[in-house]
């Protein structure tokens, strides 16, 4: 029993409500003093693009709100390096700074961590 | 075993839930405790006390057997208004709470298990 666990964002923002709910989760659970890892995988690495601007869809960013969640506390973030290069994007195209990590790697903090939260 | 559930989709779109039904009556077949089942986004209309689903399985009310076994079922609060899940319409061994439950259930448990997409 403890409280590290991994946040897993895997999808695309917008189109479902898997990134909105993940950010919500990470928020939610970290005021619990939860030991919090996310890892941005697939898809999931467009949530971190600066300039998302979703008006037209009548919804809010979700981007500009992750480096916020350091005041959360919570401090690591991972990006799979082949999810973004399969995208034509680098860690410039983000929105903060991030530990980036090849899929072992990706191995190793799932099991180090024991606990995911899939989105 | 102390495992912890999540479910992330609602009835019947998905397979999600029952996978989740089945997956909890076989671990406490089994001996091992559930400390938790957390409904969360559309997982929350699992509970609706009103499906009714003509000749075919009725999910809430198969929920409604686990909770009434002493299993907490916790549906997120948030995710119940935005889907005007209203407390009056909930089966009668489930309740509404916040994220504070997925914590505890994530802090207490030896596995966590999520269903869902």
């Amino acid at each position: 029993m403890d409280n590290k666990v991994v946040v897993l964002l895997r999808k695309a923002p917008y189109g479902r409500v898997y990134t909105a709910e993940a950010f919500r989760t990470i928020m939610g659970i970290a005021v619990f003093e939860m030991e919090i890892c996310v890892v941005f995988l697939d898809d999931g690495v467009f949530a971190l693009l600066k300039d998302q601007d979703p008006e037209k869809l009548d919804m809010k960013p979700l981007g500009d709100g992750f480096p916020m969640l350091k005041d959360f506390n919570v401090n690591r973030f991972v990006v799979h390096d082949q999810s973004l290069l399969d995208r034509g994007l680098s860690v410039n195209d983000l929105v903060m700074g991030v530990e980036l990590v090849g899929s072992s790697q990706i191995a190793e903090i799932f099991d180090s961590y024991k606990k995911v939260l899939p989105f | 075993m102390k495992i912890g559930i999540m479910v992330l989709e609602g009835p019947y779109q998905h397979q999600a839930v029952d996978s989740a039904v089945n997956f909890v009556n076989a671990a406490l077949a089994r001996g091992h405790e559930i400390i938790g089942i957390f409904l969360y986004t559309d997982g929350v209309n699992n509970i609706n006390k009103f499906i009714n689903p003509p000749g075919e399985r009725n999910i809430s009310q198969k929920l409604d057997e686990i909770g009434a076994k002493g299993i907490e079922i916790v549906a997120c609060t948030a995710c119940s208004k935005f889907r005007g899940m209203r407390p009056d319409l909930k089966i009668e061994h489930a309740r509404q709470s916040g994220l504070g439950s997925l914590a505890d259930y994530l802090r207490a448990s030896d596995r966590f298990v999520s269903f869902g997409d």
